[in-house]
Parts: C-alpha cells; sequence; structure tokens
C-alpha cells in the first residue's frame, strides 16, 4: 500500500474517531447530569461539597483503573488482571515498606512496579508466546491474585510509613490526596490518547490491525507498551487504596476489572477497539459513583444498585449503536 | 435521538431509580448508621433482624447498609464514607478486616459519633495506633464458644474419656478461627487430659476440604472419638466423611455457629453438637446498648453475647429459652 494514501485514510478515520468521542461525551455528561439532579431532588445530603469530594474520592480508584481499560480496550485489546494486579500491587508496596523497612518512596514506588511488571508479562505473553489476551489476562487474574494472598499470609499487612498514609489520607487544601493524584492522571491520559502519536497509533490497532500495520506502526512493540501501562496503572490504583487504609489488603480490587470495562464502555469506548477517550470514561466512571453515592444515600440495597449499573451499562451502549447505525444511514 | 428525547431517557432512569429508593427517615433524635459485611448470608441476615427489633423495641431510627459481598473491602469504605454523609449519631460498623474502614472510622469518631464494633472484626492494638476510640464493642466469645464445646464433649465422654481427637481450624490466619480452636483445646486439656489434639488443620472453612482432612485422619487414626470443627460447614463436611467410613457411632462432632445445616443434621442424629452463636441477639443488644451510651449512661466496652450448645436433646426439649434466638 502506498503510505501517503494509508496516512490519509488514517486521517479521515482520526477525524470521523473524535467525531464520535464528542457525540459519546455529550451524550453521558446529559446522562450524569440529569442523574445528578434526580439524586439531588431524591436526598437532601447528595448536594453538598463534601459530598462531592466522597463521589470523587469513591470513584479514585475505580477511574485509575478504567483509564487502564480505555487504553487496552481501545487498542482492541482486554485486561482482565486489572482488580487482581491492583491487590497485588498494595501487597507488595506494604510488605516492601512495612516487612522490609524501606522509605517510603520506595514502597510507593513498590506499587507501581509490581504492577508495571505484572503488565509486562501480560504484554510479553500476549506479543511473542501468541496467547490470546483473553486468556492471560485471565490468567494473571489469578496469579497476581494467588501472589498477594501468599505475599500477605491472607492477611492485610498493617502500619505503613506516614509519608505512604499521607499519599491517601492526606488533604492539601482540603481535597483528598487521591482525588488529586487520580484528577492529574486522568488529565495526563486524555492528553496522551487524544493528542499524541501513541494515543492515535493506539486507536489506529484497535481500529485495524493490519492497516495500522500497513501504515508502519510496530503493533506488537505498541501493544507491549500499553500492557505494561496497563498494569502501571493498576499498580497506581492499588497504591491508592493502600495508603487510604494505610494497609496492603490481599483481596483489595476483587472484581474491579469488571467495574473498570463497565466505565469505559459507558464512557463511549469501543469494546472492540478503534474508539475511546479518557474524558469520556471519566464521565462514565462518574455516572456509575454517582450512582452508587446517591443510592447509598437513600439507603438503598447494594443488590439494586448492581442491577442499575448493569442497565446503565446496556443503556449507554444502545444509545451509542444508535447514534452510530443514525450516522451510516446518513 | 433528540435532544428532548435524552433527557427523558435520563428522567425515566432516575424515576426508575427513585422506585427502588427506601423512605428517607427525619432527623429527629438521630439515626443510627448499621453497616454490615453483607447481607447474603443468613449469620448477617438474623443479625440485621435482631438490629430492627431492637430499633423497634428502643424506638430509634436507623439505617442499614452491606457491602456486596463479604470480600468487598473498599466498595465497604466507600459506603461507610457516604453513610456519614447522611449524619447520623452513631456507627455500628461490621468491617470486613481489621483496616477497611480505618479513615471512615476516623472521620465518623471526628464528627463526634459513636462507634461500635459489631461482632469484634477490629484489632484493639491498631485502633490505639490510629488514635480510634471505639465506643464498645459487641459479638460473641469465640474462646469461650470453643471452650463450650469442649465442656460438651467431656459431658458426654466422661472426664477419664481416653483417646485421639482432630481440630478443624478455620481460614488459617483468620482470628475467629484460631479463638474457637485453642479454646476449645485448651479447655479440653484442662477438663479431660486423657482426650489428645492429634492434629490441627485449616479446613479453610470449606466442607469439602474438611471432609478430606477427616479422611486423612481417619487413615492415620481409626480410633479417632471425636471432631471439633470451628464452623457448622466443615463439622457438617467431617460428618459426611465419618459416615462414609461407617465411624459414625464411634466419633462426636461438635461444629460452631448452630446454622440451619447444623440444626438439621443434629435433629437427625448425624452431627452431635453446634455452639449456637446467636447474631439475632448481638444486632439487638447493640441497638440497646447504643441508646444507653448516647444517654450518657456508661457501657462495658466489650459486650459478649452469650453462645448456647445445641443438641438433639436440647433441640427436641424445646425448652431453653434462648432458642428463640437461634434463627
Amino acid at each position: 500500500m502506498n503510505p501517503e494514501i494509508a496516512k490519509s485514510g488514517y486521517w479521515a478515520q482520526a477525524q470521523r474517531a473524535s467525531v464520535e468521542r464528542l457525540h459519546i461525551r455529550l451524550e453521558s455528561l446529559v446522562v450524569l447530569l440529569v442523574l445528578s439532579g434526580v439524586m439531588a431532588m431524591l436526598s437532601p445530603f447528595f448536594l453538598s461539597f463534601s459530598n462531592f469530594l466522597n463521589i470523587l474520592l469513591a470513584t479514585s480508584t475505580i477511574g485509575v483503573l478504567a483509564i487502564a481499560a480505555t487504553f487496552v480496550i481501545g487498542s482492541g485489546g482486554l485486561d482482565l488482571s486489572l482488580g487482581s494486579v491492583m491487590g497485588l500491587a498494595g501487597v507488595v508496596g506494604a510488605s516492601v515498606a512495612v516487612n522490609l523497612g524501606a522509605p517510603a518512596p520506595i514502597g510507593l514506588l513498590a506499587c507501581i512496579l509490581a504492577g508495571a511488571a505484572a503488565g509486562y508479562i501480560n504484554g510479553q505473553l500476549i506479543t511473542r508466546a501468541m496467547v490470546p489476551a483473553f486468556i492471560v489476562t485471565l490468567g494473571m487474574l489469578g496469579l497476581a491474585r494467588g501472589l498477594a494472598l501468599v505475599i500477605s499470609e491472607g492477611r492485610v499487612i498493617y502500619g505503613l510509613p506516614p509519608v505512604m498514609v499521607y499519599v491517601g489520607q492526606g488533604r492539601p487544601l482540603g481535597i483528598p490526596m487521591p482525588v488529586i493524584i487520580f484528577l492529574a492522571t486522568a488529565v495526563i491520559a486524555h492528553c496522551v490518547l487524544g493528542y499524541t502519536k501513541f494515543g492515535r497509533h493506539t486507536l489506529a490497532i484497535g481500529d485495524s490491525e493490519a492497516a495500522a500495520r500497513a501504515a508502519g506502526i510496530r503493533v506488537e512493540r505498541q501493544r507491549r507498551i500499553l500492557y505494561t501501562l496497563s498494569g502501571a496503572l493498576a499498580g497506581l490504583a492499588g497504591m491508592l487504596f493502600m495508603a487510604r487504609i494505610n494497609s496492603g489488603d490481599p483481596t483489595a480490587g476483587l472484581n474491579y476489572e469488571l467495574t473498570a470495562i463497565t466505565a469505559a464502555i459507558i464512557g463511549g469506548t469501543n469494546l472492540f477497539g478503534g474508539r475511546g477517550s479518557i474524558l469520556g470514561t471519566m464521565i462514565g466512571a462518574l455516572i456509575m459513583g454517582v450512582l452508587q453515592n446517591g443510592l447509598n444515600l437513600l439507603a438503598v440495597q447494594s443488590y439494586y444498585q448492581q442491577m442499575a449499573i448493569g442497565a446503565v451499562l446496556i443503556l449507554a451502549v444502545f444509545i451509542d449503536q444508535y447514534q452510530l447505525r443514525k450516522e451510516s444511514r446518513v | 435521538m433528540t435532544k428532548s428525547g435524552k433527557t427523558g431517557l435520563g428522567i425515566l432512569l432516575g424515576v426508575a431509580m427513585g422506585v427502588f429508593a427506601l423512605p428517607v427517615s427525619a432527623q429527629d433524635g438521630g439515626e443510627y448508621g448499621v453497616l454490615m459485611k453483607t447481607l447474603s448470608n443468613p449469620f448477617w441476615g438474623a443479625m440485621a433482624q435482631g438490629v430492627e427489633e431492637g430499633a423497634k423495641e428502643a424506638g430509634v431510627k436507623y439505617f442499614i447498609q452491606a457491602a456486596e459481598s463479604d470480600q468487598a473491602a473498599e466498595p465497604q469504605l466507600n459506603l461507610c464514607n457516604t453513610m456519614l454523609e447522611r449524619k447520623p449519631v452513631a456507627m455500628i460498623t461490621a468491617a470486613i478486616n481489621s483496616t477497611n474502614l480505618l479513615p471512615c472510622l476516623k472521620s465518623a469518631q471526628d464528627a463526634g459519633l459513636k462507634v461500635v464494633d459489631l461482632d469484634g472484626n477490629l484489632d484493639q492494638a491498631v485502633l490505639d495506633k490510629e488514635g480510634i476510640k471505639i465506643t464498645f464493642r459487641i459479638g460473641s466469645d469465640n474462646v469461650a464458644a470453643g471452650a463450650q464445646g469442649a465442656e460438651y464433649l467431656v459431658s458426654k465422654l466422661g472426664k477419664e474419656a481416653k483417646g485421639p481427637v482432630l481440630v478443624i481450624e478455620g481460614l488459617s490466619g483468620n482470628i475467629t478461627g484460631q479463638k474457637r480452636a485453642t479454646g476449645f483445646a485448651a479447655k479440653l486439656k484442662e477438663l479431660a487430659p486423657g482426650l489428645e489434639v492429634v492434629a490441627s488443620l485449616p479446613g479453610d472453612w470449606d466442607r469439602g476440604k474438611a471432609a478430606s482432612i477427616t479422611n486423612d485422619i481417619l487413615t492415620r487414626n481409626p480410633d479417632l472419638v471425636a471432631i471439633f470443627a470451628a464452623n457448622d460447614g466443615m463439622a457438617l463436611g467431617a460428618v459426611e466423611a465419618v459416615y462414609a467410613a461407617g465411624k459414625g457411632e464411634q466419633v462426636t462432632i461438635i461444629g460452631v455457629d448452630g446454622n440451619t445445616d447444623a440444626v438439621k443434621s443434629i435433629k437427625e442424629g448425624r452431627l452431635n453438637a453446634s455452639v449456637a452463636q446467636l447474631p439475632y441477639l448481638v444486632g439487638k443488644q447493640a441497638v440497646e446498648n447504643v441508646k444507653k451510651a448516647l444517654a450518657g449512661e456508661t457501657v462495658p466496652a466489650d459486650i459478649a453475647v452469650p453462645t448456647l450448645v445445641l443438641t438433639k436433646e436440647v433441640l427436641d426439649a424445646g425448652k431453653e429459652p434462648m432458642l428463640q434466638y437461634v434463627k
């Protein structure tokens, strides 16, 4: 294929993708605002600054995992090990700090490195051993969780140094640290996915691997980086939760991979790749956060909350598909 | 879809959510927030019943919430934080582990709430380090429950009895299972030194695993006289293995919890005894004591709710007044 043509075709695709992205952003933004309005009407406790921070805090770990999910799913991949790697990272970080007595920055870094290592292994197995991503990351889901339980002997590792606890419990200017870290990560990730070559390549691979390859994108290398990044973000999420509860909990993040994927999909990420934006994903994560928070304030049983989130997921994809069909008809 | 269509859809969604919502109670006198591990387990279900009954009798308002499973540590923390937004006067909490609720308990304490440890899931050493003072802790005394199991065994076999005994512990590292197992072993040694614990192994709360442990030990010690399991599920697993080996008459089996399956098995004459916890009573007394504490009365820091040994005789007679609390 002529590289010039491939390039222009690629640009047309990118433009179309950005229009679609904008669309779903508006859709989900409307849902988020309406949902918030309804919750404010139903519960007198919903509309307060402290509750607003509470929602962001509750969304911080899932939000970071959803960023990872957006990158990987956007590239046509899948990472089912997010929740387990998050649990492993927290245990590794806590163990390094508490059992080995390492200084706080090393403990924090250990979380992210542990996550990145798990992600790196995922990437290697997927691109070099050619095992499907579903299988590799499903295997890692078990491996990482098991390793977390082995390292911690099934117990929480309590008593981190104060600097590590500050990352989870500190409130500079009254804003919880996890919220600050989460929002900063989201802004950086949004720019990377939306405005850099790395981001364009990611979505191009998800759109059509063959076309991306023809256009000269080093697909395997890109995938390896993406899975490592996904693992590192899961490590970051693990670090945030570990710091919040001043301990490494081997069961942390149980089933979070599915929640993170749900947030990304509600936010408009195409499950089969090629389309996704971090802003959309953040709106998706917040829709779930607001829904849960509101229902909790109303003391609705958690069973109904799971039903509500399931319904929102199907609804979001339905609206998405409806839009796409309408556009393709025009 | 048009813009108004979208909004319509959103409102529809909101109304649908509203239907699920329970009525929000007013603030007079203050509400008690009750946070459970999960409600999808008869133990916690019975405790919730007790809370409901206790609140009704004491005339206090409460709202009860639970995480989706007893392993959802972070969701439970988020739930706890959200419950604080409702400005309750007390938080009665059954934490999933000893640390997952710490930041929330701290906030609750800072807001001047009474904080209660329901069922003893918090670790006093951790609380001291975090500077959290709980109002009281309430639950069954697991060491005493184990000891009651030993007392029952000795009453059945006699002080002079001799023979090997198997102890099946809970999940390795779990404090509740450890307390029950050690409570049993210590009391047994004191009352009937001839009954020797030949093995004490973790059954991980798992019926199947308990059955295989029983099989293994029966091979090694064919003259086994008794098995104490740290919960009923494992005791029932042991029952199956013992009966399959044709030693139902020879081995006395004791569990802990008093759950429905165990009660059924005891009535059928298979399981010999279960040391029943009374979660209903725990829930009820928790609410009653919070009310006392809020009124300024002194409440003991540690409230142990009694446990009750269920046997075929006790169940058939049906005279024991505490049986009404076995749910």
